[in-house]
């Protein structure tokens, strides 16, 4: 596998979305190559920043009450 | 060995009328899942008070059909194309301008090029506040918006956001890539802007 086939499943490999056979020829490209290593590196933490940022907010209570009083009268 | 001619009688001690029943399992299985539908609403909506009335609306369309669900399958994604579903029928117009992005025109910004010797760990991502990240994700065009969205705040897998999105798989992954890419050039940008990082700007 070659650099640009690397990059181009990028976010693939990173979501755990390809198959162990694509999944095993891009780990052994990331050993042998350190630059695709480190952008590997750099959007795996690009990920786990937005998925820490956006994840904290929660429904309202009072959209809570409002469905429960709909649906059920309460 | 004879049949009892008549179905069993339900121990009198625990009476178990239908309704409660599927109150239950719509409140095991369906509301659980407010908070997902709210940051997604929030998100398709741009406002808390359109998000509010269309989680309300999913929510009641949801219970009216929660009969026709397979129960113990997959409920957030079953809610989530009812959400969908009725914010483009109902929602789209009134809160957001129809789009005329090309998003095929939409070239890429290689973030790691431009920081690869500055800040290859990408530390300048960690001083961006959680306001900012949202806002940023807010301007992207709404069919990349939906995707990331899907994807990097509610952790679902490509083959689930197909499905509520009504796509191909291949347009899941070519939208995700571009979302990802295209919001982070914007935080790139307005780290550059804030000076966390030199940098150049797009």
């Amino acid at each position: 596998m070659n650099c640009r086939e690397c990059v181009e499943h990028l976010y693939e490999f990173l979501d755990r979305e390809l198959t162990p056979e694509v999944e095993r020829e891009i780990r052994e490209h990331l050993e042998e190559c350190p630059p695709c290593g480190e952008q590997f590196d750099f959007e795996e933490l690009y990920l786990k920043f937005l998925r820490a940022r956006c994840r904290t907010q929660g429904a309202p209570a009072e959209l809570k009450r409002r469905v429960l009083r709909e649906l059920f009268g309460e | 060995m004879a049949e009892s001619p008549s179905p069993p009688v339900p121990p009198p001690s625990s009476p178990v009328p239908p309704v409660d029943e599927k109150r239950a399992s719509f409140e095991n299985e369906a509301l659980v899942h407010l908070d997902v539908l709210y940051r997604v609403a929030l998100r398709l909506t741009g406002n808390p008070s359109d998000a509010d009335d269309l989680v309300q609306e999913t929510m009641l369309k949801a219970y009216r059909a929660w009969d026709q669900y397979e129960k113990g399958t997959n409920a957030k994604a079953w809610l989530l194309t009812i959400l969908r579903h009725a914010f483009i029928n109902e929602y789209r117009r009134k809160v957001r301008h129809p789009e005329t992005v090309d998003l095929d025109a939409i070239e890429p910004f290689a973030v790691f090029a431009e920081v690869q010797d500055e800040d290859p760990q990408g530390a300048f991502f960690d001083r961006i506040v959680d306001d900012e990240v949202l806002r940023a994700i807010d301007q992207l065009p709404e069919a990349f918006r939906e995707t990331l969205v899907l994807s990097d705040v509610e952790g679902m897998s490509y083959q689930e956001i197909a499905q509520i999105l009504e796509v191909p798989i291949g347009t899941v992954k070519s939208r995700l890539f571009r979302a990802r890419q295209m919001l982070q050039g914007k935080l790139y940008n307005y780290a550059v802007e804030m000076g966390y990082i030199k940098g150049t700007p797009e």
